[in-house]
């Protein structure tokens, strides 16, 4: 009985009760509590007072905790098949695993979201590489209908200017006719004595072609002496379809001959191509 | 017509009918032991009803933060409910057992690598005093008894207790804490729970 005595003295009980033991020590107490109704009895109120300890201790958790824990307590019931896995604690209280709630949907979501973006993200790329190459073509068309555009605008500005001369009745209209040599080749001009101007048709012009060092020359017949009216080409497509020539103030007739580039001072008159007289 | 709704919500445990708050359930502990082994539902309320305030008291003097102390009295309770078959009523009392699941979860997340990662550890030197000093700020009936508590016990007696029972120190790891011999520690604990047996038996 001393040795019972001691043996609840030594301590060994409260450790017990404070879950400090090792599993060996924890059945030698448990086997002692069996043989000696005093260790249990010990245990016992070591237990009780241990217990009011706590509630002396005790703090009331939030209000609205009850029911959340209450059930999840509950859900689990249903789920004993989640807990298979033992583990030793401290304590040695076996106790169920609990952190296996997996959930396969939510990663499976976010696997299928990953992909469906991925796949959004190429086709996306795919659909602007497209959209831009298109975009750039539109705007080369676009680039050549401008220039088609102001070509016609010039055009349209140019055949006005053409127009103008016609109608205008200050303008004299002088046909001239081709040679002998030349039966094809005609020429019209129109002069304004008034403001001496002297333009030249160039879309009318039928004139042979020239070569490099040749250009034509635009005479004047003033009282009978050739006078200088300027040089010109055959027509070009893009240049101006009137032409401007030197200022004369009277004149009997025009005639245009063939001449080394850039003019002579008196026509060859063997290189007369046309020749107009009023 | 409550217990007619009270039927109805019953259907679905997920929508757990609660509709008197209020009113705590409370068995003797042999009805509560019973009712968990059939496992009815009405173990669960009781079991929270009569513990929850103490072992919460438990935890939260363990890892201070309030919001870790709620998932931890929430991981006990599944615990306790899961394992119950575990728990032997030959061995000790139920409150014995489930404290010590409460102390050892606690005390496992206090340790953890994720714990100590953010640098609470530092508040746990002085976590006791420093739940009670808190609480005690605003008037708390709860923790009336404490201060009665604290003036029966030695200071000695108090700070091996705290830290075995509130640090989860082993008797082992207090001795060197506060280079004590080992004997020394056994005996001073066993004081210290005399002191309360006394205290509580007035």
């Amino acid at each position: 009985m001393e040795d019972v005595k001691a043996y609840i003295e030594s301590g060994v009980l409260e450790l017990y009760v404070l879950g400090d033991l090792t599993p060996d020590e924890r059945l030698e107490v448990e086997r002692m509590a069996l043989k000696y109704p005093a260790v249990k009895a010990e245990i016992a109120e070591i237990e009780k007072s241990m217990e009011m300890y706590a509630q002396e201790h005790a703090i009331e958790p939030s209000e609205n905790l009850k029911d959340k824990i209450v059930n999840s307590t509950l859900v689990n019931l249903g789920d004993d098949r989640i807990f298979t896995k033992q583990r030793k604690h401290t304590d040695e209280i076996a106790y169920e695993d609990d952190n296996v709630i997996t959930m396969p949907k939510r990663t499976q979501f976010y696997k299928y979201a990953f992909a469906a973006s991925v796949a959004l993200l190429l086709i996306s790329i795919y659909g602007l590489v497209n959209l831009y190459s298109q975009l750039q073509e539109s705007n080369t068309q676009l680039a050549v209908l401008q220039a088609d555009k102001t070509k016609f605008a010039n055009q349209v500005n140019l055949k006005d200017e053409q127009l103008k001369l016609y109608l205008d009745t200050n303008y004299h209209i002088v046909r001239l006719k081709g040679l002998p040599k030349t039966p094809s080749a005609s020429m019209v001009l129109a002069w304004n004595p008034s403001t001496q101007k002297v333009m030249v048709d160039m879309n009318a012009m039928k004139l042979p072609k020239h070569d490099a060092e040749h250009q034509y020359q635009l005479w004047a017949l003033v009282k009978g002496k050739p006078v200088d009216m300027g040089i010109f080409d055959n027509a070009t497509v893009d240049s101006a379809i009137v032409k401007e020539m030197k200022n004369v103030a009277s004149a009997q007739g025009f005639a245009v001959t063939l001449e080394p580039k850039g003019g002579s001072i008196n026509p060859t008159l063997n290189q007369m191509v046309v020749i107009g007289q009023f | 017509m409550q217990k007619n709704i009270c039927l109805i919500c019953d259907v679905s445990f997920l929508s757990y009918c609660d509709l008197s708050p209020k009113r705590k359930i409370s068995l003797s502990e042999e009805e509560l032991i019973q009712a968990l082994r059939n496992r009815e539902k009405i173990a669960v309320e009781a079991l929270y009803d009569m513990y929850s305030a103490s072992l919460y008291g438990v935890i939260v003097r363990i890892v201070i933060d309030e919001e870790l102390a709620e998932d931890i009295l929430q991981e006990t309770f599944v615990k306790i409910w899961n394992s119950f078959s575990g728990y032997s009523a030959e061995k000790g009392r139920l409150f014995t057992w489930m404290v010590n699941i409460a102390r050892n979860l606690s005390i496992d997340k206090v340790r953890s690598k994720d714990f100590r990662n953010q640098g609470k550890n530092q508040e746990l030197e002085n976590n006791v005093t420093f739940i009670d000093e808190q609480r005690n700020t605003v008037y708390n009936p709860e923790l009336l008894g404490i201060r009665d508590l604290v003036q029966t016990l030695k200071p000695e007696q108090k700070s091996i207790l705290d830290l075995v029972y509130f640090k989860g120190y082993t008797h082992v790891e207090a001795a060197e804490e506060l280079d004590i011999p080992l004997g020394t520690i056994k005996t001073r604990l066993r004081m210290a729970i005399q002191q309360l047996r006394k205290h509580f038996n007035e």
